[in-house]
């Protein structure tokens, strides 16, 4: 697994001078104000592995992944914004950039790198703040999907999906086609022709045999090939026209007992459709309110990708909590798409009665191109059959209707039963008066009899046989979507109870005796059908569901933050390191110190990457994660240079050193300054020196003028070291003077000059600091017995008076 | 944990090893289903036209001469 030795970031988001972050695969605790850029270190690092910024990407504020806002706007076209990874595998280090025409490009194109950046793409590396509670109040549904997206599950849900699928078309298939009814116009032609059905050769051959027998051929019919003999030798030209008299009624009878066969079938089906529109229809409110599920949509979107980030209702600029609103609009949104789904069901519905209809009026058609309806003796055929496609067409039209409108009465839409199977029993009739119309040519009479039922049979087997397969099919796709979903439930229950133990260790590690325990993920069923998974918890020794109805903000959050982890600890593979921006903004201070013990505890072999903008969480946790060998920064932001780190103390002695061996006074006069001030500052901690009151923040910007003064006038307690320390030397020189404006301000001081001030002001410095024990001289360490303030280990002490 | 935690991988890739142990399914679909998955082509519209070839094939009538079909 992979861990950071440093990132480097240029030109995106807010950073506009080079960022370095040199980790050596350490965790890292990162603090910085509101606004001084942390999350321009978690978008670019989000672009760096999944090549988006899922908060960037919307209509307003940037389309293309989030590209449009990744680069930083005040970077020189000829420069590329970039973040550069250096892995503790240096086959993974690579380079992202993008140019000014927004074109981005990778330094690693190999498929170490590329097969390293593909498998992060299902792991859990970024958590912020908006995201935090997002699993914890999504509905059902929603939980099921995103749990199974993360645990790669969504192409396991997709195969099911497409088994469903498939079996449920194949089972409308077979419906719609109505084989039974389709066999059984065959098995009746065969009847009247043969007077006996025919399901086998064997009953085929037995019938054809009695039928021919008057003629006495000398043959016996053993096979169909037999048949097709008979008819070449028993067939007349002559009577051409009467057989196609008779073939054409046959066929105009054969569709109109395939639709008499199935006019059961439409009532049933416009019945179940009427009843569906009905239901719905009755709640005209309802239907209306359909209309604002995407509005709904869309503002859940607005809040989860924080184009509004306090806690107002950007519509109606009211006041909310952004949780609970969030909460409100996941009801309101799971109760109108329960209303959609039953629009969805009249609409299948109506589909459904489409496709029992549609066959009927395409026989009807086919039928309406024959020639000998051209023909005026067929006219009144003609109308009678165009009638009933008009019947046909009278259920289409009302499965168009909106719910605006009022469908027909199911009695009064009814087919005329009685009529077609009158037209029905004519055309039997018509066909026999052209048989028996040449009684006395045998010969004519058995071979239009012949033949058809010979054309039947091959007609019924065929059908039987697509009905076969489709039924196979159908079986096959449900044993299968059986067999699929209990390695899906089964796969998906070890791991919520893996999942569950974690999330539980983890919130109750944060909340301890707060009887909250047995935290678990529950797999929701609907009619044997996963429908969704909860969260379940025993309070008190009672199960509670779901969480947000019992708990606070802060435990809401901490169960978001616990899902986060065990979600790393499951699915993390490649990576071992994830960044959490900002996640406990509602925690109180106990929750806060409990949460940096749970990091540095049970994530120790992990590299975490902090980064908070609450002082007091930086404070109160500092020494607890130093102590696990974690690295501590600051961010600052400045007009010039956008976002960048605060340097230590060490950082920026190491500079100065590194200047004035290089005889570079480019900014040295400030570094010494910037120095001071910061090692004057933790002085006048320790002896406690007084300065004005400031409020919050800026009571962290003392110049050191001032911290130079206040610590002089706590040295009236020791003139040892109010001499030796001689602060009114200092204070005159140069850089000390003026206001925090000026300070900035470049020097004019010759390097000899700036050589000589830090010499003084290191003088100043060992005065108040023992490199032994590296501590600072501290009324912490007052010796009462001897009256002297000393450091840590005492080598460093002085008279003072109390 | 007794048991071991399986990837949507895991799960998808031991069905299709396992499919066709599945009993009373035709073996025809089967071998089809698992050829597409094979070949990274299992998408609704492969199914459906998979399924379709399948029928026809099976009502196509094989021997006309010997059968006299026709």
């Amino acid at each position: 697994m992979a861990k950071i030795k440093s990132i480097k970031i240029n030109g995106l988001r807010g950073v506009r001078e080079p960022l370095n972050l040199d980790l050596n695969k350490k965790s890292v605790l990162i603090y910085g104000d509101n606004g001084t850029g942390k999350s321009s270190l978690t978008d670019s690092f989000e672009w760096f592995f999944y090549d988006k910024i899922g908060h960037l990407s919307n209509e307003e504020i940037g389309r293309r992944k989030g590209r449009d806002a990744l680069r930083n706007i005040f970077i020189p076209d000829t420069e590329d914004g970039f973040i550069e990874l250096a892995f503790d595998n240096n086959k993974l280090d690579s380079k992202k950039s993008i140019d000014n025409s927004l074109r981005t490009s990778s330094s690693n194109e190999s498929d170490d790198f590329n097969n390293f950046i593909a498998s992060t793409n299902s792991e859990r590396l970024i958590l912020r703040y908006r995201d935090l509670v997002q699993f914890i109040i999504a509905g059902k549904t929603e939980k099921l999907t995103e749990l199974q997206n993360i645990i790669g599950f969504s192409d396991v849900q997709n195969i099911r999906n497409l088994l469903k699928k498939s079996g449920a078309r194949i089972a409308k298939s077979i419906k719609t086609s109505n084989f039974d009814n389709l066999k059984n116009v065959q098995q009746s032609t065969i009847l009247e022709n043969l007077e006996q059905k025919a399901y086998t050769d064997e009953q085929l051959f037995d019938g054809a045999n009695k039928l021919i027998e008057p003629l006495k051929l000398g043959i016996e019919i053993k096979s169909r090939q037999d048949i097709n003999t008979v008819l070449k030798k028993i067939e007349s030209k002559e009577d051409s026209e009467l057989l196609n008299q008779i073939n054409f009624y046959t066929k105009v009878k054969e569709s109109i007992a395939q639709i008499e066969g199935n006019i059961e079938s439409i009532h049933n089906g416009y019945s179940i459709f009427y009843d569906s529109f009905d239901t719905l229809k009755k709640d005209p409110d309802k239907v209306k309110n359909l209309q604002l599920l995407s509005l709904l949509q869309e503002g859940k979107t607005v809040l989860t990708k924080d184009v509004v980030e306090d806690d107002y209702c950007p519509l109606c600029q009211q006041e909310k909590s952004k949780v609970d609103l969030l909460l409100e609009l996941n009801l309101r949104i799971e109760e109108l798409e329960l209303l959609n789904k039953e629009k969805v069901k009249v609409e299948n519905n109506s589909k459904d009665l489409q496709g029992v209809i549609k066959p009927n009026i395409n026989a009807i058609n086919g039928l309406l191109t024959e020639k000998l309806f051209e023909k005026e003796d067929y006219s009144k055929l003609k109308e009678t059959i165009e009638e009933i496609k008009s019947s046909l067409n009278t259920y289409v039209d009302e499965t168009k209707k909106e719910l605006s409108e009022n469908l027909s009465n199911k009695e009064t839409i009814k087919f005329d039963k009685k009529a077609i199977a009158d037209l029905s029993g004519g055309l039997v009739k018509k066909i026999k008066e052209l048989t028996e119309n040449k009684e006395a040519n045998l010969k004519f009479k058995t071979y239009t009899k012949l033949f058809h039922s010979a054309k039947a049979y091959v007609e019924y087997l065929k059908i039987e046989k697509e009905q076969n397969v489709l039924t196979n099919q159908q079986i096959t796709f449900e044993l299968l979507y059986e067999d699929f979903i209990k390695r899906q439930e089964e796969a998906l229950n070890v791991f919520l109870t893996m999942f569950s133990n974690d999330i539980n260790d983890y919130y109750t590690t944060m909340n301890p005796n707060e009887k909250v325990e047995d935290i678990k993920l529950v797999p929701l069923k609907k009619d044997e059908e996963l429908i969704g998974i909860t969260i379940e918890y025993s309070f008190f020794n009672e199960t509670r569901t779901p969480p947000i109805a019992y708990l606070s903000e802060s435990h809401i959050n901490c169960l978001g933050l616990s899902f986060f982890l065990a979600s790393v600890k499951a699915f993390n593979k490649e990576s071992e390191f994830f960044v959490l921006d900002d996640v406990i903004s509602s925690f109180d201070r106990a929750h806060r110190y409990r949460f940096a013990q749970l990091l540095a505890n049970k994530f120790s072999d992990y590299q975490v990457i902090l980064l908070t903008h609450e002082k007091d969480f930086f404070e109160l946790v500092s020494s607890e994660v130093k102590s696990k060998g974690w690295i501590l920064k600051n961010f600052k932001w400045s007009k010039e240079e956008g976002t960048g780190i605060e340097r230590g103390i060490a950082d920026i002695k190491d500079r100065i050193k590194k200047k004035i061996e290089d005889k570079n006074t480019d900014g040295l006069g400030n570094d010494i300054r910037v120095y001071t001030e910061r090692v004057m500052k933790r002085v006048a901690f320790e002896l406690e020196a007084k300065v004005a009151y400031r409020n919050n923040d800026i009571n962290e910007k003392r110049m050191a003028s001032e911290l130079l003064d206040s610590v002089q006038s706590k040295l009236k307690a020791s003139n040892e070291l109010k001499t030796k320390a001689d602060i009114p030397k200092i204070k005159g020189m140069p850089m000390f003077i003026g206001n925090t404006t000026s300070h900035d301000n470049d020097f004019q001081e010759s390097i000899e000059d700036l050589e000589a001030i830090w010499e003084d002001v290191k003088d100043l410095i060992q005065n108040f600091y023992c490199s032994d024990c590296d501590k600072f001289l501290s009324l912490k360490f007052y010796d009462n017995v001897e009256q002297k303030i000393r450091c840590g280990c005492g080598k460093l002490k002085y008279d003072w008076k109390k | 944990m007794d048991k071991k935690i399986k990837s949507g991988k895991d799960v998808i890739d031991e069905f299709f090893s396992e499919i066709l142990n599945v009993k009373g399914t035709d073996e025809s679909t089967v071998n089809k289903l698992i050829e597409l998955y094979g070949e990274n082509k299992l998408t609704d519209s492969n199914i459906q036209n998979a399924l379709e070839e399948l029928k026809q094939e099976a009502i196509r009538p094989k021997k006309i001469k010997e059968d006299g079909e026709d």
